[in-house]
C-alpha cells in the first residue's frame, strides 16, 4: 500500500507527459481515488511498518542529493545570486563530510541488493529502518493524498487557461504528481539523510513551480524562496552532523531514544528547519513571494501540504521536547508568530497574500502546540493541520477561480463580488467561517487548544505567552477574514436580479469535494468527542439551512433603499488596513531573528 | 424553573434596559421615559409597516437575536464558559455580516466598528474564563457557581471585565458601535419595524449576557452576585454620564494596553 502511494503518482507523472486533456483528467481522478482509498486503508489499519532500503538505493539517494545541490549551485551561478551559491556550497561540503563520517561510524546492514525494497519488521539491533510508517505518517498520508489529489485534479483545469506551451503544462501537472510522491516518502522517512534529500526536493519543487511563469518577479521570488529554504537545509545538515558525531546515528528514532549530551542541540537545529519551512517570521518573505506562482502551487505547496512539514517535523521531534526549555522557546516562538503574522496580514490587499499570511500564522500555532509536547496538544496540532489543509485548499482554489474567471487578485477590486460571483463568494465565506466559527473543525481545534494550554498553566507558567497569543491571534484572524468579507459582500438591494454564475466543472468539482470534506470531517470530529453540549454548538447553523425557506416568506415585506443622509450619490466605503510603522516592522523582524537564534542557543546550552 | 428564566430572558433584559433609562434620567435630573418604555416601544415597532433592504439582511438580524438568546440560555444552563463566549462570537459575526451586506456607508462603518469591538473584548472574555478555570478547576458555569472567593483571587480580572462592560452595553466612553451622532446607529440603521424589534431585543440579551459574567464572580452567594451586578450597573451608568466617547482605535488600544495587562497579571498571580 505504501508503495502504491509512492509509486502511483510517479507513474501518473510519467503518463501525463504523453496524454491529452481528457486522459489528464482521467489520470488525476484515478490518482485521487486510489490515493484516498489507500491512505484511508492505511490510516485505519493502525499498523506500524518499517522498510529497509537496499545499499544500492542509499547510494542512488546520495548521488541524487549531490546532483541536486550541484543544480542549486548552478542556478545560483546562472542568476547571479551569491546567497544561493554560498548556501549550496555550504550544504554540499556538510553533506560530503557527514557521508564521510557516518560511513565510518555505523556498520551498514546490507539487505538483498537485487530487489529495491525488502520488507522487514524492525527487529535488528543497532541499525533501524530508513523508512518507518507511524501514526503521524499515516495521518499525513490522508492530508497529502486526499487534499493534494484534489488540488492536482483542479490544476488540470487550471492549466487549460494558462498561457504556456502544451509541453510546459504537461510538465507542470507531472511536477504536481511527483510532488505528491515526494511528500508521501518524506512523511515516512526515518533516516535523517533521506529526510534531508526529500526536504531539498520540496525546496526544488517550490523553486521550479514559483518560477513557472518565468517573468522577472517570479524569478526573484523563486530565488528568494530557494535561498531561504536552503537555510533550512543547512540547519538540518548541522543537526545531522551533531547527531552523527554525538550518537553515531542518522535515524530519527535512534536519535530520540538518546537523552542528554548534544541531543538538544541536534533537535534544536532540526526544529529550526521547521521554522524555515513553515515560513515563520523572519522567513515569511519567501511564502509571500511564492504567491506569484499559479494558484494550484500556492494551494498545494504553500498551504495544504508542503509547509505542513513544519508542524510535522516538530511533532516528530516532540518526544524530545516535552517540558524542556527548548520546547518552551519553540512553542513561544510559534505562538508569537501566530499573533504577529495575523497582525501583518491586516495590511495586505492581495487576496492570496492574505491567505499566505494567515497560513504562516496558523502554522505557527500548530508548531506551538506540537512543541508543547503533551499527548493532547500534539493531537490538537494534528487536528489543526488536517482542518487547515482542507479550509485553506478551498480558499486558494476559490481564489484561483476568481483569478481565472474574473481576473481578480486584489480585495480592493472585489467589492460587490457577491453580486457577480455568488457561488465563489459562498465557497470563500465557507472557508472563512470554517476557520473561525463553531461548529467547524478548525475552530474546535482552537477551542480545545485553549482548554489544553490553560490546564498546563500551573506547571508551566511560560505557556501563558502561548495562551495569550492564541487568544489575541484568533481575534485578529476574525478581524482579517471578516474585513475581507466586507469587500465581498457590499451589495446593492436584492431588487436587482443576480446573474447566473457558471463555474466550470473542472473547478467546481474540487471545490464541492473540499466543502463536503470540511463539513463532514467537522461533524465527525464533534461526534467522536462524545460531548452532547459540543454538538449543540452546531445549533445556530441550522438557521443557514432553513434560510432559503424563510426567504420565500420575505416577499411580503416592502423594499426600501439604504439611508444615505440625503446624498444623492451613494458613497462607497473603503476597507480598513492596519499597518505597523517601518520602525515597528524592523523591530518585529529583529526580535524574531533573535528568537530564531535563541532556539539554537538554548539547544546548545541545555 | 430554569426554562422559565430562559424563556423570559429578553423580557428580563428589557426591564434592566428600562430601569437603566430611568436611572440615567435621574442622574441627569430629567423626567425620563417610563420604566416599561422598552415594551411600549415593542408594540409601536410591531405596529409599523416593515420595510427591508433585502431578505438576507433582515433575516440575519433574526439570526443574531436567536443566537444570542441561545448563548444566554447556555449561561442559565450552566454550560462551559468558553463555548458560551464563542456562541456569542457567532452571534456577533452574524450581525457584522448583516451590516456589511447593505450598500450603506453607515451600516458598513458600524460593522467595522462592531468587528473592532469584538477584537477588543473577545480576548478579555476568554481570559476571564481561563481565570475561572484556574481558580475553580472547571470551565462549566454550573461548577463555577458552586465555588467562591473569585473576587479575592481575580480582582484584576474583575476590573478588566468592568472595562469591557461599557463596550457590550454600548455606553460611553466605549459606545462607538452605536454612536448616534456620528454613524446614526451603525448596523442598526437599515432596520425598521419588526426586524428592528429583533435587534432591540438582542440588545436586552446583551445586558443579560455581560452582567451574567459579573454575577458569577460572586460564586455561590447569589446575594453578593446581585450586589455586584447592581454596583457595576450604577458604576457603568455613572461613567457613561461623566465621559465622552473615545475613538474606536483608541478604545482597542486602551483595552489591549490596560485591561489585557491586568488580566495577564492576574492569571500570572494565580498560577505562580
Amino acid at each position: 500500500m505504501l508503495l502504491t502511494l509512492i509509486l502511483l503518482p510517479i507513474a501518473a507523472a510519467f503518463l501525463i507527459l504523453f496524454s491529452s486533456k481528457y486522459i489528464q483528467y482521467f489520470l488525476s481522478v484515478a490518482v485521487l481515488a486510489s490515493g484516498s482509498y489507500y491512505s484511508i486503508l492505511l490510516f485505519t489499519s493502525a499498523e506500524n511498518v518499517s522498510f529497509y532500503l537496499s545499499s544500492f538505493f542509499n547510494t542512488v539517494i546520495i548521488a541524487a542529493d549531490i546532483v541536486l545541490l550541484l543544480y542549486f549551485l548552478y542556478q545560483g551561478k546562472k542568476y547571479n545570486s551569491l546567497k544561493v551559491i554560498v548556501l549550496a556550497a555550504v550544504q554540499l561540503l556538510l553533506f560530503l563530510y557527514i557521508e564521510h563520517v557516518s560511513a565510518g561510524h555505523s556498520a551498514q546492514v546490507v539487505v538483498d541488493g537485487i530487489t529495491k525494497f525488502t520488507i522487514e519488521y524492525d527487529t535488528s539491533s543497532g541499525h533501524s529502518a530508513e523508512i518507518a510508517v507511524d501514526e503521524l505518517s499515516r495521518f499525513m498520508f490522508l492530508i497529502i493524498n486526499i487534499v493534494g489529489g484534489i488540488i492536482v485534479l483542479y490544476s488540470v483545469r487550471y492549466m487549460e487557461d494558462e498561457t504556456a506551451t502544451p509541453r510546459k503544462k504537461q510538465l507542470f501537472i507531472a511536477a504536481m504528481f511527483l510532488f505528491l510522491s515526494v511528500m508521501n516518502t518524506l512523511v515516512c522517512a526515518n533516516s535523517l539523510m533521506l529526510f534531508f534529500f526529500l526536504f531539498e526536493m520540496t525546496t526544488l519543487a517550490s523553486y521550479l513551480l514559483i518560477a513557472f511563469r518565468n517573468d522577472e518577479v517570479s524569478r526573484t521570488n523563486a530565488l528568494r524562496a530557494l535561498w531561504m529554504n536552503q537555510i533550512g537545509g543547512v540547519v538540518i545538515l548541522l543537526g545531522v552532523l551533531v547527531a552523527v558525531l554525538g550518537f553515531g546515528t542518522v535515524m530519527f528514532d535512534t536519535l530520540l531514544q538518546h537523552s542528554g549530551g548534544v541531543l538538544f542541540l541536534s533537535v534544536a537545529l532540526l526544529s529550526m528547519a521547521a521554522l524555515v519551512k513553515g515560513a515563520s517570521i523572519p522567513f515569511d518573505g519567501w511564502l509571500l513571494g511564492a504567491m506569484v506562482a499559479p494558484t494550484p502551487v500556492s494551494a498545494m505547496l504553500h498551504s495544504a501540504t508542503m509547509v505542513k512539514i513544519a508542524p510535522y517535523l516538530i511533532l516528530k521531534l516532540a518526544p524530545a521536547l516535552g517540558a524542556t526549555l527548548l520546547g518552551g522557546v519553540l512553542s513561544i516562538t510559534g505562538g508569537l508568530v501566530f499573533v504577529t503574522a495575523s497582525y501583518l496580514a491586516l495590511s495586505r490587499f492581495v487576496f492570496k497574500e492574505i491567505l499566505g499570511y494567515s497560513t504562516v500564522a496558523l502554522l505557527g500555532l500548530m508548531m506551538a502546540l506540537a512543541a508543547i509536547g503533551t499527548k493532547e496538544s500534539m493531537m490538537l496540532a494534528m487536528v489543526l493541520m488536517g482542518f487547515h489543509a482542507l479550509s485553506k485548499a478551498l480558499l486558494f482554489l476559490a481564489a484561483g477561480v476568481l483569478e481565472k474567471q474574473y481576473h481578480l487578485k486584489s480585495i480592493e477590486e472585489m467589492s460587490a463580488l457577491v453580486h457577480r460571483a455568488p457561488k465563489t463568494v459562498g465557497y470563500i465565506l465557507l472557508g472563512f467561517v470554517s476557520l473561525t466559527l463553531p461548529p467547524f473543525g478548525l475552530f474546535m481545534g482552537k477551542l480545545f487548544a485553549i482548554t489544553s494550554v490553560a490546564s498546563l498553566l500551573r506547571e508551566r507558567p511560560l505557556l501563558l505567552i502561548v495562551l495569550v497569543s492564541m487568544i489575541i491571534g484568533s481575534a485578529l484572524l476574525v478581524l482579517l477574514y471578516f474585513k475581507v468579507s466586507s469587500a465581498l459582500l457590499s451589495n446593492p438591494s436584492d431588487t436587482l436580479s443576480a446573474e447566473e454564475e457558471r463555474i466550470p466543472y473542472g473547478f467546481s468539482l474540487p471545490l464541492i469535494l473540499l466543502s463536503v470534506l470540511i463539513v463532514g470531517t467537522g461533524a465527525g470530529f464533534i461526534v467522536i468527542q462524545h460531548d452532547a453540549l459540543l454538538a449543540l454548538l452546531a445549533l445556530p447553523l441550522i438557521f443557514v439551512f432553513v434560510l432559503p425557506w424563510i426567504m420565500r416568506g420575505m416577499e411580503r415585506y416592502d423594499r426600501t433603499e439604504p439611508y444615505h443622509c440625503g446624498e444623492k450619490e451613494p458613497f462607497d466605503t473603503a476597507l480598513i488596513y492596519y499597518e505597523p510603522t517601518i520602525r515597528v516592522k524592523q523591530m518585529i523582524y529583529w526580535s524574531f531573528t533573535l528568537l530564531f537564534a535563541a532556539v539554537a542557543v538554548v539547544g546548545a546550552l541545555s | 424553573m430554569i426554562w422559565i428564566w430562559i424563556a423570559f430572558a429578553p423580557i428580563l433584559g428589557g426591564l434592566v434596559y428600562g430601569g437603566e433609562r430611568v436611572l440615567r434620567a435621574r442622574m441627569q435630573r430629567r423626567q425620563g421615559p417610563p420604566f416599561l418604555q422598552p415594551f411600549y416601544d415593542m408594540f409601536k415597532l410591531l405596529d409599523k409597516r416593515t420595510l427591508i433592504v433585502h431578505a438576507p439582511h433582515a433575516l440575519l438580524a433574526v439570526a443574531h437575536f436567536f443566537a444570542l438568546w441561545f448563548s444566554v440560555a447556555a449561561i442559565f444552563l450552566g454550560w462551559n464558559l468558553l463555548y458560551i463566549v464563542f456562541l456569542h462570537l457567532f452571534a456577533q459575526i452574524v450581525l457584522i455580516l448583516a451590516g456589511y451586506s447593505v450598500r450603506s456607508a453607515y451600516s458598513h462603518l458600524g460593522a467595522n466598528r462592531e468587528l473592532l469591538m469584538l477584537v477588543a473584548y473577545e480576548p478579555i472574555l476568554i481570559l476571564v474564563a481561563v481565570g475561572f478555570y484556574l481558580v475553580s478547576g472547571s470551565f462549566d458555569i454550573a461548577q463555577i457557581v458552586r465555588g467562591g472567593g473569585y473576587l479575592a483571587q481575580m480582582p484584576l480580572l474583575f476590573i478588566a471585565l468592568l472595562m469591557i462592560v461599557p463596550i457590550k452595553v454600548k455606553k460611553s466612553p466605549f459606545d462607538v458601535g452605536e454612536a448616534h451622532q456620528e454613524i446614526v446607529g451603525g448596523v442598526e440603521i437599515e432596520y425598521s419595524g419588526m426586524f428592528y424589534e429583533f435587534l432591540y431585543m438582542a440588545r436586552f440579551l446583551e445586558y443579560i449576557f455581560i452582567y451574567s459574567f459579573v454575577f458569577i464572580f460572586a460564586g455561590v452567594s447569589y446575594a453578593l452576585g446581585a450586589a455586584l451586578v447592581a454596583g457595576v450597573f450604577l458604576l457603568v451608568n455613572l461613567v457613561d454620564n461623566a465621559t465622552a466617547r473615545v475613538h474606536t482605535m483608541h478604545m482597542v488600544k486602551i483595552i489591549y494596553a490596560v485591561a489585557m495587562s491586568l488580566a495577564i497579571a492576574n492569571i500570572l498571580w494565580i498560577v505562580l
